[in-house]
């Protein structure tokens, strides 16, 4: 398959089974919105080693969040419940409840429910203050700038992490340059995040290690520099491999935050310096979502 | 679905247990017309009172131009009710679901033990709204209820759970030993108010003659939760809470504990 001039390989991103929750963070402006979100998903790339992945799904006008402030919702995957739950509570009482003029919400319902200000309230050391609206609890925490308002629990969704599509370019610019579009294009569609920084990984991996102590290392074939030496992907006129990494909340997010990335990559072609569109596929062994690159864009 | 015009004055007052939306639905009017009811303390049928008809919609309708039903909505779950005129004493007591309206005023005591649904009063209300049953420990225990007009005194008395929310005035000690929930007071409210409350909000949106001495002024504050409870109140009275999430915050009562507050907004 051609489009545009870019070569779409006959292959598959492999995604597998997440554990998820949506909190929306509001505060007196966008910018410290923004601050608070930043540094909660700050260190959420990969749950290689970050224990979760997460980023800013959607910017939210006063008129979308509950307390008619100006906000964030945000998105956070982890393979576990427990695991999510504890990135969760670290999260919020670290990076929300200590920015200034912020309240935390749920940002989604589910079936279960993953603690928010329910453990977070023992901060107000016996000050803290609890408050039922509309059959939601929340809890008023005294801090030095009024109170943190949060809310009780959020929902747990089962969701899809790791779908990714690989962008071959012809020079590291161009690469950057495409794969910036294509994140952009992504951060229209909801119920998808591209986890990593700007939402583009530069260190693809495959699974394990020469290194008995590492689960992921190096993918060897992408990366131009070792083409000589290894059983390399890479034609001879790419020059560098940039990965879009997407955790969605539902399969069908997935499928439209893939195309909208994807397209936006062919939408610049080939006189872009873009040469092919291929993905991360570990033959079977990391997830039971394959999403194929050509049925997504056909 | 059913509408019950009042055709005389009774003499006395009428107990209206039972005569709630989900009861009624499905009964034909011969059949409502036969339902006993208590009149001043005698056994009477719905019909010696009540013209009946029905219609294709959903509502229960009572219309009457006496305040001598008393008892209307009790133990409600579900559905609607609407009364056109005033209603008596006790209205809304222990409802649990649905939407209570009345385009009128209520007695005392209305909405007393309710523990969900929607009470709204388009007219003012008597004494002891939202408070406890004669002989209960505790109040209104959840739903909300509205007031278009002014309430009587202790509004919210042994109030355990729910909202309450007041346009125009209250009357003296408004939320005296509340227990918890929250009650919106947009006018100016009689003597000691909070008096006796133990935690909950008494939101105030005008400054009272006097605060209780054993409230412990903590000045000005900004607090998210009011921005969160006017988004939410804006579906029931929309402006009684300001845009400005901004309060004087009056901790106590402290002879009762001291995890309640008093919300001065002006």
């Amino acid at each position: 398959m051609m489009i545009n001039g870019i070569h779409i390989d006959d292959t598959y991103a492999e995604a597998f089974d997440m554990k998820a929750t949506r909190i929306v963070i509001t505060a007196d402006s966008l910018i410290w919105a923004r601050h608070a979100a930043n540094a909660a998903f700050g260190f959420a790339t990969s749950v290689i080693a970050c224990g979760c992945e997460a980023a800013i799904e959607q910017e939210l006008s006063p008129t979308e969040t509950p307390d008619g402030r100006p906000g964030v919702a945000g998105l956070l995957f982890a393979v576990s419940t427990k695991e999510l739950a504890k990135q969760l509570e670290r999260r919020a009482s670290q990076c929300i409840l200590t920015c200034p003029t912020t309240a935390l919400f749920a940002g989604c319902s589910g079936e279960e429910s993953l603690p928010l200000g329910k453990n977070l309230r023992y901060f107000g050391d016996g000050w803290q203050v609890s408050k039922l609206i509309d059959g939601k609890r929340y809890w008023r925490i005294p801090v030095m700038d009024g109170e943190f308002l949060a809310e009780e629990s959020t929902g747990l969704l089962r969701a899809i992490g790791g779908g990714n599509f690989l962008v071959l370019a012809r020079s590291r610019s161009q690469a950057l340059i495409a794969c910036e579009a294509a994140v952009e294009a992504i951060s229209q569609v909801p119920g998808a995040i591209t986890p990593f920084p700007g939402g583009v990984a530069r260190s693809g991996s495959k699974i394990g290690s020469k290194y008995k102590a590492l689960p992921a290392s190096t993918n060897e074939a992408f990366c131009p520099t070792l083409r000589g030496s290894t059983k390399t992907e890479l034609s001879p006129e790419v020059e560098a491999v940039l990965e879009i990494v997407i955790d969605a909340v539902t399969d069908a997010d997935m499928c439209a935050a893939m195309k909208a990335g994807m397209n936006a990559v062919c939408a610049i072609g080939t006189s872009g310096g873009i040469v092919r569109l291929s993905a991360g596929n570990y033959g079977g062994k990391l997830g039971k979502h394959h999403y194929r690159l050509r049925e997504i864009l056909a | 679905m059913t509408t019950l015009s009042l055709r005389i004055v009774p003499q006395g007052r009428v107990d209206m247990s039972g005569v709630v939306p989900e009861a009624l639905a499905g009964r034909t009017a011969n059949d409502i017309a036969a339902q006993r009811l208590q009149n001043n303390g005698s056994d009477v049928a719905l019909g010696d009172l009540f013209d009946v008809t029905l219609d294709d919609d959903d509502t229960l309708v009572i219309h009457t131009h006496s305040d001598c039903l008393d008892y209307l909505g009790k133990g409600m779950t579900a559905g609607t009710l609407r009364v056109e005129g005033p209603a008596g004493h006790y209205a809304g007591q222990g409802l649990r679901g649905g939407e209570f309206a009345i385009h009128g005023d209520a007695g005392d005591c209305a909405a007393n033990g309710m523990t969900g649904g929607l009470l709204r009063i388009q007219g003012n209300a008597g004494n002891w709204l939202g408070a406890a049953l004669i002989g209960d420990r505790t109040g209104m225990s959840g739903g909300v209820v509205v007031v278009h007009g002014n309430v009587g005194d202790r509004l919210g008395d042994r109030m355990r759970r729910g909202l309450i929310l007041i346009r125009g005035n209250a009357g003296i000690a408004c939320g005296a030993r509340l227990l918890a929930g929250t009650l919106v007071v947009g006018g100016v409210c009689g003597s000691q108010p909070g008096f006796g409350l133990r935690r909950g909000s008494l939101i105030l949106g005008q400054r009272p003659e006097s605060v209780p001495s054993t409230f412990n002024d903590s000045g000005w504050v900004e607090l998210s939760y009011l921005g969160l409870l006017r988004q939410y109140t804006e579906d029931f009275l929309p402006g009684l809470l300001p845009a400005v999430p901004r309060g004087r915050r009056y901790m106590g009562d402290q002879a009762f504990g001291g995890k309640g507050e008093i919300l001065v907004l002006a």
